[in-house]
């Protein structure tokens, strides 16, 4: 019998408080606000809640029950639904890994921003001066400040893939100090985690609370909110409106990394998974539009700034170029003095009218930006023009890395919770030393992505590590479930884990409508990937001053294939290695089954 | 643009007060102060710095402006001969904008040379805006690039010190997490001779291998052999 029984969550809270924790993560924050802006603003949500009905809420709840089910990590579990299928598992395994190396980065930067903001003036304000004082750094002033500090100052990127340097000392730091924290989270276990989760999962809600107040306090904020809740219906049409409301549910909810699985086989046999599968996936889908309100409001606030600027620099080209009094033009009568300054004068109007500039609010908002750019640059931009700059970026960056640690407490445990089910691994080390090691591997290879080389990397892994293999994992998931391990044994396992058998939405939703949806998005991202020709990423031209699109070399294109072949390959081979132990024994597969049969009294 | 000033320079020329020097308040001179290679253009932006508080732009502060130049220029020099009335202006505008020049105190035709001037002005560029309640955009002249205020040099930059701060904090908590796990061993493992009477709830109680204290107030542990499995029951 086993020496130790499976530790477990000290209450139902704390489990819902991880999921939620896992799940609100900084795609919230970042990528579903600018799907709102390209798809339509508020006509967005209907793509994005049918989406949720039809395939998010059925898979986190299958994930949850197989979880508490078998009371095993993804391999343990997938070993135990079929033998030929803990190579499911695996996958998982090798994408949790993937984005466990690359997601603590993240972290990494948001203390680095985090530490710069307890200083007088924020650094990614203002421009350095050059050593003779007489102008800014040239990089500066071609970009802008707070780009040149991301680029530059904390990234210190190099103009392409193949050129690297040394390590960034400070982010060598910092992403030490992300794994450090992540190891105090988990030293113990769900013990400790389980502690953990009240603040990460309930402190990000009071942040976006006050940056809600302060956003829509802010000057020009309801431009933006306006903006992104008027309907423009005719994107429904659009078919990667639909596609793009499917992903975001797939991957926001972090399906298929195996950490669900974790966090539910610590639960109780009797644990209603099915209610609070739907509760955390509500809240999920809530505290994105929650986070876009504020994002718009933001955003609002930095295009009007960005306008009203706009304005002031032409007021005052055309007064000084015509010496006129201050106070004859303003903003409203700008368009009009234009007009008739260049018709009055047009030999000097026709000096001046390379810098003349349309100003327009629409395109100031229209600008729409994603991922690190919008959390890194936007924003803070932002918030240098906000009064206080210095409070507001605390809580800010103190915000983002709430999210990141949260999610990144069920990555590690996706990692973790097979590892320990592995006997051999569980006798030999300690909790303590294998959580350690576990994290120490991971520091030492997460080095890499702080050389100057290494952002690129990172978009590497983002966009090709967990993507693709996801969504591959994921149906074999469901497809394994509702067929090969059979829909009518998953019901009776429902039913003698809660009580009363699943509903025909979730029996619908399991054998037909999910695994279909799924099938369509696999197919329509091959056919994306063989469509865009050669994978390209974009890459900081520092004379320029901005990102260009450069194709990757050779070995990059090599490593792209290495990561998706690597963690899709596991299911096939390890199905090729069960099929070929079966045969060589003569005792039946089920030991265990046999076993306990035996024993029982 | 230069041509356009010129025009509008001889538009002003005022006839009889070639040569003589100028007193206060006397219109501007001629074609010496519209010599653009020694003059400098000023503007001021008076409403956009102050807002409700601006002053009217005048004859006073005009004098003002030339007492603070010839100041500054005073200052450069080490020369105290230096007066308002070696300040010439003129071409003033509805913009608050104007040109001037500076005369040697010896000899009024004889212009200071550029050089000189923007010197003078670059070091006392603070003093000249305070007299004014401006700044360095606010007030422009225009060709004298402001100089970049230094950047604060720090001896620990400050983001090493909030971090070395959090860093400690963090290591401490694990420390003390990792030694209280490891007093916890050490005292699971001492009563092992006497596993029955451990009564202080310091050590484990164990009945059937499973631990008393993990099973707490739950229903008990999962036995797989009740499954109510369809795989078990193939015969």
């Amino acid at each position: 019998m086993e020496k130790e029984s499976r530790p477990s969550w000290d209450n139902p809270m704390q489990f819902i408080l991880a999921c939620v924790s896992y799940a609100v993560g900084l795609g919230n924050v970042w990528r579903f606000p600018y799907l709102c802006q390209m798809h339509g603003g508020g006509g967005f949500m209907i793509p994005y809640l049918v989406m949720l009905v039809l395939e998010g809420i059925p898979l986190f709840c299958m994930e949850l029950a197989i979880g508490q089910k078998m009371r095993l990590g993804s391999i343990g579990a997938w070993s135990a639904i079929s033998p030929y299928l803990g190579g499911v598992g695996m996958a998982s395994v090798v994408t949790s890994l993937y984005l466990c190396l690359y997601y603590n980065v993240i972290n990494a930067w948001s203390f680095w921003y985090l530490f710069h903001s307890f200083q007088a003036v924020l650094p990614w304000s203002q421009c350095p001066v050059n050593t003779n004082r007489t102008a800014f750094v040239e990089e500066c002033e071609v970009a802008s400040p707070t780009q040149y500090f991301f680029f530059r100052q904390t990234l210190n990127i190099s103009p392409s893939i193949q050129q690297s340097g040394g390590v960034h000392v400070g982010q060598a730091l910092c992403l030490l100090l992300a794994w450090i924290i992540v190891y105090l989270f988990i030293v113990r276990g769900v013990k400790s985690t389980g502690k953990v989760v009240y603040f990460t999962a309930t402190f990000p809600y009071l942040v976006l609370l006050v940056y809600l107040i302060r956003g829509v306090t802010l000057h020009g904020a309801l431009n933006g909110v306006k903006y992104m809740f008027t309907p423009k219906l005719e994107q429904l049409a659009n078919p990667q409106t639909w596609i793009n409301a499917a992903t975001q549910i797939f991957f926001s909810l972090g399906l298929g990394f195996g950490s669900l699985i974790a966090f539910s086989s610590y639960n109780h046999h009797n644990n209603d998974f099915e209610k609070q599968a739907i509760a955390v996936s509500l809240i999920n889908s809530g505290t994105s539009i929650f986070a876009s309100v504020v994002t718009f409001s933001i955003y609002g606030f930095k295009a009007t700034y960005n306008y009203e600027n706009c304005l002031e620099r032409m007021k005052l080209l055309l007064i000084n170029t015509f010496d006129l009094a201050e106070e004859s033009i303003h903003k409203q009568n700008i368009s009009f003095w234009i007009s008739e300054l260049n018709q009055t004068h047009p030999d000097q109007f026709g000096l001046i009218s390379s810098r003349v500039e349309h100003c327009s609010l629409e395109q100031e908002l229209d600008t729409a930006v994603e991922g690190t750019g919008l959390a890194f640059i936007v924003y803070s931009e932002a918030i240098t023009n906000m009064p206080a700059a210095q409070l507001w970026s605390v809580l800010y960056f103190f915000m983002l890395l709430l999210l990141g640690m949260g999610s990144m407490l069920g990555n590690v445990m996706a990692i973790i919770t097979p590892l320990r089910d592995f006997k051999p691994l569980a006798r030999s080390f300690s909790n303590e030393t294998l959580n350690g090691l576990v994290c120490a591997f991971c520091l030492l290879l997460g080095i890499g992505f702080t050389t100057p080389a290494g952002n690129y990397w990172f978009t590497m892994f983002n966009e090709y590590g967990a993507t693709f293999s996801l969504l591959f994992i994921v149906l074999i998931e469901v497809f394994t479930v509702s067929y090969i391990y059979g829909l009518k044994r998953f019901e009776k396992d429902v039913e003698d884990m809660l009580g009363r058998r699943p509903g025909w939405y979730w029996k619908v939703m399991w054998a037909a409508v999910s695994p279909l949806l799924l099938i369509s998005l696999f197919i329509f991202y091959i056919i994306n990937y063989i469509q865009g020709g050669v994978p390209t990423y974009q890459a900081w031209d520092k004379e320029k001053g901005r990102l260009v699109v450069t194709e990757y070399p050779v070995f990059g294109q090599a490593f792209i294939g290495v990561l998706l072949v690597s963690s899709v390959s596991c299911i096939p081979l390890a199905a090729l290695y069960a099929f070929c132990t079966r045969h060589q024994r003569e005792v039946p597969v089920r030991k265990g089954s046999a076993r306990s049969r035996t024993s029982s009294v | 643009h230069f041509c356009f000033i010129l025009l509008w320079c001889y538009t002003l020329n005022v006839p009889g007060s070639k040569g003589s020097p100028l007193s206060v308040g006397a219109g501007p001179a001629l074609l010496t102060c519209c010599n653009v290679t020694d003059g400098y253009k000023v503007r001021l932006s008076i409403k956009t710095a102050l807002g409700d508080d601006a002053y009217e732009w005048s004859k006073s502060e005009l004098f003002l402006f030339r007492a603070v130049l010839a100041f500054a220029v005073q200052r450069k020099t080490n020369n105290v001969n230096y007066d308002v009335s070696n300040i010439l202006v003129c071409d003033e505008t509805e913009r608050v904008s104007f040109w001037f020049v500076v005369t040697t105190p010896d000899n009024t035709s004889e212009l200071l040379p550029k050089l000189v001037v923007e010197n003078a002005i670059r070091e006392n560029r603070h003093r000249i805006n305070s007299a004014f309640l401006l700044t360095d955009q606010t007030l422009d002249f225009v060709g004298i690039n402001p100089t970049l205020a230094a950047p604060i040099e720090y001896d620990t930059p400050p983001w090493l010190i909030v971090f070395g701060v959090v860093m400690g904090v963090v290591c401490a908590g694990i420390v003390a997490l990792l030694v209280s796990t490891f007093l916890q061993k050490k005292r699971a493992k001492k009563p092992s001779a006497d596993p029955v009477d451990d009564e202080d709830g310091s050590g484990s109680i164990a009945g059937n291998g499973i631990l008393c204290e993990s099973i707490g107030d739950k229903d008990g542990t999962y036995n797989q052999g009740f499954t109510d499995d369809d795989r078990f029951t193939k015969l």
